[in-house]
């Protein structure tokens, strides 16, 4: 039966193609993530080196950050034809890992820059062609899944915001945030596949930031001055460490960083 | 989240919810009519050779009415979505290849190739985005053949037909030498590839008893 062999080599050709493709996905999904990590720590280092309450520093930082978001971009756009027609719910699985990270990182350049949260629609557009044609269609549980990893950034970015001049007043603001995000999210629990585990991920980070407003609050009830002094305050008790203070709190955003 | 996206996300959600639904109502029935073809050809262990062909015969009508189920499924699965759901009948699809393989073994001594599967199912050339016979479910369909011919090469020597062990056992090969020409990765088709060895082990043991008591005809005679 030389047909058998005929058509297992053609068997053969198939699996080998579906497998190369499956590793070159893999890899690039690797190189996002990579990309997307680099640039939610340039988000949180751009922050936290101005001044809290210069709108103008999110900006920037959220400006930067997009421009090297565009790399991240360009290998969607060289991804493109591997992905095409129903090769892209094929790969899934191997393209998620990145998105998400990718989402992840857009999300927080957002709302730095915005304060709000990236529409789903929002992010499609980042991930087409210049005539506005999808490299491949955003799928809803990948914006979900990367908007509930941003959840994790934002307790950083409000805790590490905390110590600074008007940080108090954006640790609430990112509290009300995440806590909005988390409510929303709860419907879509029981339809996104590992939403519930990021879901207590959230709820973990939540607690963080909450924790953080209530110490400031009790504490600062002590001192019966507006919150502008209070900044003034602790800003100068800060200076007066100059230097050494600055490498202890760089070295604790390290720890913080390490630790996840 | 902005309330319109809110609203937008969760009509997308619910809509998945009620497409996988409906789906699944379609799996359902591919799935009752797949194992009634295995209850039916189950009966091939204890038929005698004659009345084979009247099995197989019998068995057809469900095969072919399995066109209904692929016809009313692919009307559901959106544009470019066939890899999206189809684990959610990869089972059942797997088991009607299984069922046509071993009717057209029992037919022709033959491999069926997975155009005639798809044929027999109904599956269009042009649906291919939303409905396909991928290679990987074929190729678990044939593995389930090798699992049943070794019983069938037993069971066939109980009933005093002692030549079809020796058919088995030149068709099994071939298939074997088939799977050994492809680089299977790490997953569920490798493992069951790889326990092929003790079917073929079983298989050749029973040729092994027939030939050695002489109730097989003497090889220049056999049929491949």
């Amino acid at each position: 039966m030389p047909a058998v062999a005929d058509s297992f080599d053609a068997f053969r050709a198939d699996l080998d193609d579906y497998n190369d493709r499956r590793e070159r996905l893999i890899k690039a999904s690797r190189d996002i993530t990579n990309l997307s990590k680099k640039v939610i720590f340039l988000l949180h280092r751009l922050v936290l080196e101005g001044a809290t309450d210069d709108p103008n520093v999110a900006l920037n930082a959220a400006t930067r950050a997009r421009e090297k978001l565009r790399d991240v971009q360009n290998i969607y756009a060289s991804l493109r034809h591997e992905l095409s027609g129903d090769r892209f719910w094929r790969y899934q699985r191997q393209v998620s890992p990145g998105l998400q990270e990718y989402i992840e990182a857009l999300s927080f350049a957002h709302y730095l820059e915005h304060g709000t949260l990236i529409t789903f629609q929002q992010v499609q557009d980042t991930l087409c062609d210049p005539d506005g044609v999808p490299y491949f269609p955003l799928t809803v549980s990948d914006y979900l899944l990367g908007l509930s990893d941003l959840t994790g950034e934002l307790m950083r970015f409000a805790i590490s915001a905390i110590a600074r001049r008007g940080g108090r007043a954006k640790a609430h603001q990112v509290c009300a945030f995440v806590r909005n995000c988390k409510a929303d999210f709860e419907r879509m629990t029981p339809y996104v596949r590992d939403l519930s585990k990021k879901q207590a991920v959230t709820a973990q980070s939540l607690e963080k930031i909450e924790d953080a407003a209530y110490a400031i609050t009790v504490r600062g009830s002590e001192y019966d001055l507006p919150q502008d002094m209070l900044d003034d305050l602790v800003a100068q008790s800060i200076s007066r460490f100059g230097i050494h203070d600055d490498r202890r709190r760089d070295d604790k955003f390290d720890d913080d960083e390490g630790g996840t | 989240m902005d309330p319109q996206d809110l609203e937008n996300i969760n009509a997308l959600l619910d809509r998945d919810v009620e497409l996988r639904e409906k789906i699944k109502d379609q799996v359902a029935d591919l799935d009752k009519k797949t194992r009634t073809m295995v209850g039916m050809l189950n009966k091939v262990h204890s038929t005698r050779k004659e009345s084979i062909p009247a099995l197989v015969d019998s068995v057809r009508p469900v095969l072919l009415s399995c066109r209904e189920t692929t016809s009313a499924l692919v009307k559901l699965i959106p544009e470019n979505q066939f890899w999206r759901w189809k684990e959610l009948w990869s089972n059942s699809l797997r088991t009607a290849v299984f069922a046509a393989a071993l009717m057209e073994y029992l037919s022709t001594r033959t491999l069926i190739t997975l155009p005639q599967v798809s044929e027999l199912l109904g599956i269009k050339d042009e649906w291919k985005d939303r409905l396909l016979l991928p290679v990987e479910d074929y190729l678990h369909g044939l593995v389930s053949l090798v699992n049943e011919l070794s019983r069938l090469a037993v069971n066939s020597v109980t009933l005093g037909n002692f030549e079809e062990p020796i058919r088995i056992s030149i068709f099994v090969k071939d298939l074997f030498t088939g799977f050994s020409m492809l680089n299977l990765k790490n997953d569920l088709l490798r493992r069951r590839f790889d326990s092929l060895k003790y079917d073929i082990k079983k298989i050749e043991e029973v040729v092994y008893d027939v030939s050695l008591r002489k109730l097989a005809p003497p090889p220049q005679s056999r049929m491949t």
